[in-house]
């Protein structure tokens, strides 16, 4: 039951206009294509549906602009999840850092890298200016999961984050991906 | 003739103005200090850092912090006018991951005439820091911080004018860890 609950909601959230992950020369599908070559994972463009329920029903308001958001524009927000899959397949990180770096080399600048071979998680900020507002990508990747996820910012809203760099990818992806 | 000489002395006076303007930018440009050649070190370590706030993004987050907030209002003048912050920090699992020549890419920067060491403090314990300010015509353009022990190393650069006696309001904020560092008003290495 919970399972058709979930592909209901899935339903309706794409039928909602949740932004499509594969877009001609977007880079957050690059990003996402990226990883699933790097790792051998497959992505989920969704939250996952397992959660199901009102769970799944608020994540997906948030991902479509709905109630409740904070940080990033309505609207703006693209998610990619890999979940339950194994990141410790291909655990250089150091050539996974230099992919993504040449993959958004002059078109993103990257804020702050964070990487911890020993807890094997990583993550990657980057930044783009557009125009009057900032997109800024945030790619979490753990030993078991992974996240990508690209939104807009006002510059206010970015200033505010920037003071403390180390919590901004976290409060991004939590923004965007939780209740 | 007269046309021709006011001509010439407007050039030679734009040319003067282009040249101060690219001088002084060339100043704020040399107080960023290279670190890719430590990219090596992360290899060993155990976590790495990196963070990169570029002159677009310092003044836009200058623009954008709040006059009312006071700790805001405090962030904001202290930022105001930076052209960048860039820190660079590894840790490691163990001592003798990294050894003084993995280090000297860094001090061979900051042995340059331009830049003067503020502070060296040497620490079996608690490690070793190390504060250098670089000077422009009488200004403060640039600091650079290494602090180190056996286990870690951080490079902190902060390019622009710093005001030496706010500066510790900006550990905590933009990626600057906490160095607990006193800094002092104006000293020179000489006086040391």
């Amino acid at each position: 039951m919970k399972k058709l609950i979930a592909i209901g909601l899935v339903f309706i959230a794409l039928a909602g206009g949740v932004p499509p992950v594969h877009a001609k020369g977007d880079d957050f599908n690059d990003v996402v294509k990226l990883i699933e070559h790097f790792y051998h994972v497959k992505h989920q463009g969704v939250p996952l549906l397992a959660r199901a329920g009102i769970k799944t029903a608020t994540t997906v308001a948030r991902i479509s602009g709905g109630r409740g958001r904070q940080l990033a524009e309505a609207g703006s927000v693209k998610v990619a999840y890999f979940e339950d899959q194994d990141f410790k397949s291909n655990a250089d990180y150091l050539r996974f850092k230099s992919a993504i770096t040449a993959a958004l080399a002059g078109k993103w600048s990257p804020l702050i890298q964070v990487a911890s071979p020993k807890e094997q998680e990583q993550t990657y900020i980057y930044l783009r200016d557009a125009g009057e507002k900032f997109n800024v990508m945030v790619v979490t990747l753990e030993s078991r999961e992974a996240c990508v996820v690209q939104v807009n910012l006002s510059p206010s809203t970015l200033a505010k984050l920037m003071q403390n760099p180390d919590e901004m990818g976290n409060a991004i992806t939590i923004d965007a991906t939780q209740d | 003739m007269k046309l021709f000489t006011a001509t010439h002395f407007k050039f030679a006076l734009l040319v003067a103005i282009v040249t101060m303007f690219v001088t002084a930018t060339a100043s704020a440009q040399n107080a960023k200090i290279q670190t890719s050649q430590l990219d090596a070190l992360a290899a060993k370590a155990t976590e790495t850092v990196d963070v990169n706030i570029d002159e677009s993004l310092m003044q836009m987050t200058a623009k954008f912090l709040s006059n009312k907030d006071p700790d805001e209002a405090k962030v904001k003048e202290l930022v105001n006018g930076l052209k960048g912050i860039y820190v660079r920090s590894f840790e490691f699992e163990t001592e003798g991951q990294y050894s003084a020549a993995d280090l000297e890419s860094i001090r061979s920067q900051l042995r340059n005439s331009s830049w003067d060491r503020i502070v060296n403090i040497n620490s079996k314990k608690e490690g070793a820091v190390e504060v250098y300010l670089m000077h422009s015509a009488g200004v403060i353009s640039g600091l650079a911080v290494l602090a180190t022990d056996p286990k870690e190393v951080t490079i902190v650069n902060i390019v622009g004018p710093v005001d030496l006696e706010k500066l510790s309001a900006l550990e905590g904020n933009f990626g600057v860890p906490v160095l607990g560092i006193e800094y002092p008003k104006t000293k020179r290495k000489n006086d040391e």
